[in-house]
């Protein structure tokens, strides 16, 4: 446990004596800065003339402002956290550094998780500038408690997903702009087809003069595509919570998500048992 | 204390190592050695439980480093070929990160790193970044966070590689004031090194183990001489001569004709088999001597010779590690 605190700590303040923890930092809260103005400005105008917005009155707030607003906050990791988790692990092995700590006599869980949760430390101190955000909304605005909470909840679960996929391309990559690169290829992609998948129809893209036979299978093809490129994406299932609606599905399907990607990143870990190298 | 039997890794289908099998007892210092690829810095990682053997256990104060790794990473204290620390941290913070995750307890670990850091001569050093030292204190930081925890086996990886002669001194003195209170095991290509530290080498040539001797085995073998003379006269006569210089236990023909002249290789002990000597007593019984030249086997011609014989034998190609 010791070995764990010790690593995290370690990780976690190489991010502030580099300086690409304040450089993170200070995007993140400019860009979710910049986010909150416009949404904000946007949703003034359409509560002052709805009308012109094709909206029958005015709007509601945490549908219209908040819950768009904390999706993109979550969004913004696409580009930033590939900049967080890339060299977690993809360092040590790049320094050599990775030959020293398996020399200790620590776990690999001590190790993974410890990288984990300093990034997550991270993570919280970018959030900072959203949870600054969100007391101005709480004191000029009535609007529930809860609602607030879970956009929190569900921007720091977004985040935590994107962090262990990350953690487990890092684990992967022998160096760290490889680690991001690859990190953020997979995150845009993902991002993209979610975007394209709303267009989907849900009908069967068989013609129907096809044989019913070919029907089911590309029909059944098609519904297992549209579900992956629905719900895989690491924004698929914000929406919901940040408009304050508690979803069981929602919570498991972060849960699930980022317990798979450490399962791998374990995995990986594993493999230097038949790899080259260390 | 550090137990290997038949110690195997294969990268891909390249054998790195193979049948790998040494002990070394408590309190001995022994010299691994071996030329570049040799199989050193694989037998060692193996042990320092960086990475597993294809086949083969090896133990690291009675634990398997496979089955039983962090019990055995307890006992040991690695220092890596080529150390890598993270340039950021103070000498102190690494020292005290290595504390940490080595589990020394926690009302020690100001007291250990203090004894580390005075015992490789850091101590004025400990505010420094890591990154900003030069290669010399970089070293000694790589010895002292090997220390940490004060492990009973100390497994040291070309220590003074890529130092220049007053460092290679000092981390070479370092390490012999640690013999007395650990086991070493510590690796080398350069052989002055070994015999200067250790009282025992291993010697490892393509992945596999040539010679495991005492250090006096191996200078004994260093205290006999050859002299190649070249005489003409009839071989037997010449062969009779040189026989019965004292001293002198072999004497081998190695070409040469009665009207050019006879090339016999003759080894005997230092300081009594010498060329002067065998030149008279040739030339009393009227031999014409056309060369005479002396040849002293060192360390190094052991050292390669071990390894020429091994060639010879294997004839395989080079691996890398």
């Amino acid at each position: 446990m010791r070995a764990f605190f010790a690593i995290a700590k370690r990780e976690f303040f190489s991010y502030f004596v580099t300086p690409i923890g304040y450089v993170v930092t200070a995007v993140y809260v400019a860009i979710t800065g910049i986010g909150f103005l416009a949404s904000f400005i946007y949703y003034a105008r359409i509560s002052q003339s709805p009308a012109a917005y094709q909206y029958p009155g005015v709007p509601d707030f945490e549908e219209t402002m908040l819950s768009p607003f904390l999706v993109f906050c979550g969004q913004v990791m696409i580009f930033l956290g590939p900049l967080i988790t890339m060299r977690l692990l993809a360092e040590e092995r790049h320094r050599g550094s990775m030959e020293l700590l398996l020399s200790y006599p620590v776990r690999d869980a001590e190790i993974i998780f410890g990288k984990y949760v300093a990034a997550l430390a991270l993570l919280v101190v970018m959030m900072g500038g959203i949870f600054v955000h969100l007391c101005i909304v709480a004191w000029f605005a009535t609007v529930e408690p809860a609602v607030l909470v879970l956009g929190v909840l569900a921007v720091f679960l977004m985040g935590a997903a994107f962090v262990s996929v990350g953690l487990f391309i890092s684990a992967l990559a022998k160096n760290p702009i490889t680690s991001a690169t690859t990190t953020f290829g997979a995150f845009f992609i993902s991002y993209i087809l979610g975007a394209v998948g709303k267009d989907l129809s849900e009908a069967n893209p068989a013609p129907a003069t096809w044989s019913d036979q070919a029907r089911t299978i590309v029909g059944f093809f098609y519904r297992v595509f549209r579900r992956l490129v629905l719900d895989l994406p690491l924004d698929a299932h914000a929406q919901q919570m940040t408009q304050g609606v508690l979803q069981l599905e929602d919570i498991v399907y972060y849960g699930v998500l980022t317990a798979f990607f450490l399962f791998l990143t374990f995995r990986v870990f594993e493999t230097r048992k038949w790899r080259t190298g260390v | 204390m550090i137990e290997t039997q038949g110690l195997t890794k294969y990268y891909g289908r390249i054998p790195a190592i193979q049948d790998v099998t040494f002990q070394i007892e408590k309190g001995e210092v022994v010299g691994f050695l071996g030329p570049n690829a040799a199989g050193k810095s694989t037998t060692l990682r193996i042990l320092a439980g960086c990475m597993p053997p294809s086949s083969g256990t090896a133990r690291i104060a009675g634990f398997s480093v496979t089955d039983n790794s962090l019990e055995a990473k307890r006992n040991l204290g690695y220092l890596p070929e080529n150390i890598s620390i993270y340039p950021e941290m103070t000498v102190q913070g690494f020292l005290k990160y290595v504390a940490d995750i080595k589990g020394v307890a926690r009302g020690e670990v100001s007291r250990e790193i203090g004894r580390v850091m005075e015992r490789c001569g850091l101590t004025h050093m400990s505010r420094r970044q890591v990154g900003h030292l030069s290669k010399g204190y970089r070293q000694r930081v790589g010895l002292a966070q090997a220390l940490i925890g004060n492990p009973a086996v100390l497994i040291l990886d070309e220590p003074t590689v890529g130092l220049d002669p007053r460092q290679i001194i000092e981390i070479r003195e370092m390490i012999r004031s640690l013999a007395d209170s650990h086991t070493i095991l510590l690796s080398s290509h350069i052989l002055p090194e070994v015999s200067m530290v250790c009282r025992r080498v291993i010697i490892i040539h393509q992945g596999r183990i040539v010679t495991q001797d005492a250090m006096s085995v191996l200078e004994k073998s260093a205290e006999r001489v050859t002299v190649w003379v070249e005489a003409i006269g009839s071989e037997q006569t010449i062969r009779n001569i040189l026989q019965g210089v004292p001293g002198v236990d072999l004497v081998q023909l190695r070409g040469g004709s009665e009207s050019t002249g006879y090339r016999f290789e003759v080894t005997g002990l230092r300081g009594h088999v010498t060329p002067n000597q065998i030149a008279d007593k040739l030339v009393r019984a009227g031999v014409a001597v056309v060369a005479l030249q002396e040849r002293s086997r060192t360390l190094e011609d052991i050292f390669v010779e071990a390894i020429a014989t091994e060639e010879s034998l294997s004839g395989s190609t080079e691996q890398e590690p």
